[in-house]
């Protein structure tokens, strides 16, 4: 009853970390433990050290959607990729899958790279229709790459649950390459089948332009490998890796380049730390929930209830499937990971799903529920940047939502796509 | 004439605070930003660490994140469900939005009061943190965080309840 009139609250347009508050508060206050306890729960952000990643890489974000860097990063994949068919529908993939995962799934890719891939796009020929579709679809693509800010905050949720099954971010990281790229390229797929007459490009791009191009964004290029290798290769500690990518970036388009004007400076980190905040506010707060969750076994009865209805794995996926997508139109990625991972985790893990493949699926479906209709937050941005109606984009992005559909099941029921590439200890 | 003038002082007096604010902000991240750069490249090229700074930048992050969620709480831009609401007639939105900052309030300064209980209880007790420092110097920000939340809410509902009764244009 009392959670009931909670999701009311929470559907009325509350604040969510007061929504979740609310619900720590009244577990505690029934399991009669003092509510002082709450200084102690929030204060656990101060004992999780790869969190200071999130600040870091959403600066950077910030900062890199401000620079002209989106402009440079679409004119050297054009200029590697234009004798491809289908070639700059595959340069927009790529270019929203890479932007997405250093400004971590925030609506940023839409507005930084919409505004150049969608006339370059009608000038290459391309229908109106798919344009708008790939361009709203492909705003989320790319949250399964390292460093996205997603997969960071699963391994944080997932550490926090005291699971036998260590979750690594590493693992994480290294789980998401090659679902991801069958994302990318069943959508690679869809765009050339688009064009099955390769268009020449009015002027071929010669040697000297394609050097020209590059050398333009010299000072951007190291980065993507810096970091990725970094990361990959372990070098680097995700955190690490964040602080170099902040320094740099800050160092390159404030100092070197110019495009950000210091003045812009501190309203850029204003905006990116309210971003911040709003995230880790919920997290602090589901922090508590958690814990209150987990002494009280919720999770535990909850696998009972359920367990008596599903008995398959398989049949559970299919579950989680559907309501993952649902989840996915209503919550962004970031409160929906932090309240409900800690529940549906150890209910899949009883389940025999392996934590670190639960965790790519969870994201896998969200990443569709950013512009499922009708309510996805992308369509409404998308709408907004381009201003059509946000029927249009329903239809707009309908084919490319089956497609990714079709590969968030074979990345649930094809485990091995995810765990091949964890060191096997 | 006397009402504008407190008018006027309430407004400077809040573009002064929210000044202070943004300049926290700016500077707990540059710092940390700095920080974290240092430590990487004491350990790497000198094979040496500054023990305080791992513990320190974890406590810049818990004030980094609070001080980011009261600076979203002055436009009202905290994360929460929009679907229903943009559905609904101006004025029951304008009615919800009443009662969801009323709500908002209330559970901020709970979570304020019981929080600031425990720091006077850390004050007592002499606990310490970091290098020697008395760990209350760290965590009020959490009571401090949430009280001046439930204020900016306050603040809001004040606002939707004068447009409510048609005194001045929603917000």
């Amino acid at each position: 009853m009392k959670m009931l009139i909670l999701l009311i609250i929470a559907l009325l347009g509350a604040p969510l970390f007061t929504v979740i508050g609310a619900s720590a508060l009244l577990g505690f206050s029934n399991g009669g433990i003092d509510l002082q306890v709450m200084a102690i729960e929030i204060y656990r952000l101060a004992e999780t050290p790869v969190l200071i990643a999130i600040p870091l890489f959403t600066f950077a974000g910030y900062l890199l959607g401000e620079s002209r860097a989106p402009h440079r990063l679409v004119s050297v994949s054009n200029a590697l990729l234009n004798w491809l068919p289908g070639g700059l529908a595959i340069v927009a993939l790529l270019s929203c899958a890479l932007f997405t995962a250093f400004t971590g799934a925030s609506g940023v890719t839409i507005v930084a790279l919409g505004a150049l891939l969608y006339p370059a796009l009608k000038e290459a020929g391309y229908g109106d229709r798919f344009n708008l579709g790939l361009i709203t679809s492909s705003g989320s693509l790319g949250l399964l790459f390292a460093p996205a800010l997603p997969l960071i905050l699963y391994g944080v949720v997932a550490q926090q649950l005291g699971l036998k099954q260590p979750v690594s971010i590493d693992d994480l990281f290294r789980a998401g390459i090659l679902p991801g790229l069958l994302m990318l390229t069943l959508l690679a797929l869809w765009s050339m089948w688009q064009k099955r007459i390769p268009l020449r490009p009015a002027v071929k791009t010669s040697w000297r332009e394609t050097l020209q191009t590059l050398r333009e964004s010299a000072w951007e290029l190291p980065l993507p490998f810096v970091v990725l290798g970094g990361i990959y290769s372990g070098y680097f500690a995700v955190s690490e890796a964040a602080a170099i990518t902040a320094l740099y970036v800050l160092i390159v388009e404030v100092l070197i380049r110019r495009e950000v004007p210091l003045a812009n400076l501190a309203r850029i980190i204003r905006e990116a730390m309210v971003m911040v905040g709003g995230i880790l506010i919920i997290l602090a707060l589901s922090l508590a929930l958690t814990n209150y969750l987990v002494d009280t076994e919720v999770p535990t009865r909850l696998f009972a209830a359920i367990s008596s209805h599903i008995d398959s794995k398989w049949t559970f996926l299919m579950a989680l499937n559907v309501f993952l997508l649902l989840l996915g139109m209503m919550l962004d990625i970031f409160s929906a990971l932090v309240i409900v991972v800690p529940i549906i985790l150890p209910i899949a893990i009883s389940y025999g799903i392996n934590p670190v493949h639960l965790g790519i699926i969870f994201l896998a479906n969200m990443q569709i529920g950013y512009f499922t209709p009708p309510v996805g937050m992308n369509l409404f941005i998308a709408s907004y940047r381009f201003e059509r109606p946000v029927m249009e984009l329903y239809r707009a992005t309908l084919p490319f939502f089956f497609i990714l559909l079709a590969a968030v099941l074979i990345i649930t029921y094809w485990p091995a796509l995810s765990l091949v590439l964890l060191d096997k200890k | 004439m006397a009402a504008s003038n407190s008018a006027g002082l309430t407004t400077r007096s809040l573009k002064l605070i929210h000044r202070l604010e943004d300049s926290l902000l700016v500077g707990l991240l540059l710092a940390m930003l700095f920080l974290a750069v240092a430590q990487i490249l004491l350990r790497n090229l000198l094979d040496v660490g500054l023990v305080w700074a791992d513990p320190l930048l974890r406590i810049m992050l818990l004030w980094l994140g609070l001080l980011g969620a009261l600076a979203a709480s002055r436009d009202n831009k905290h994360i929460s469900i929009d679907i229903l609401t943009r559905l609904l007639p101006a004025r029951v939105r304008l009615l919800s939005h009443c009662f969801t900052a009323l709500f908002t309030v209330c559970i901020s300064g709970l979570i304020a009061y019981h929080s600031g209980r425990f720091v006077v209880a850390e004050f007592e007790a002499h606990a310490t943190a970091v290098m020697g420092v008395p760990a209350w110097c760290f965590e009020i920000i959490i009571p401090l965080a949430f009280a001046l939340i439930a204020l900016r809410y306050l603040l809001h509902f004040g606002l939707h309840v004068s447009a409510l009764r048609g005194k001045t244009a929603p917000p």
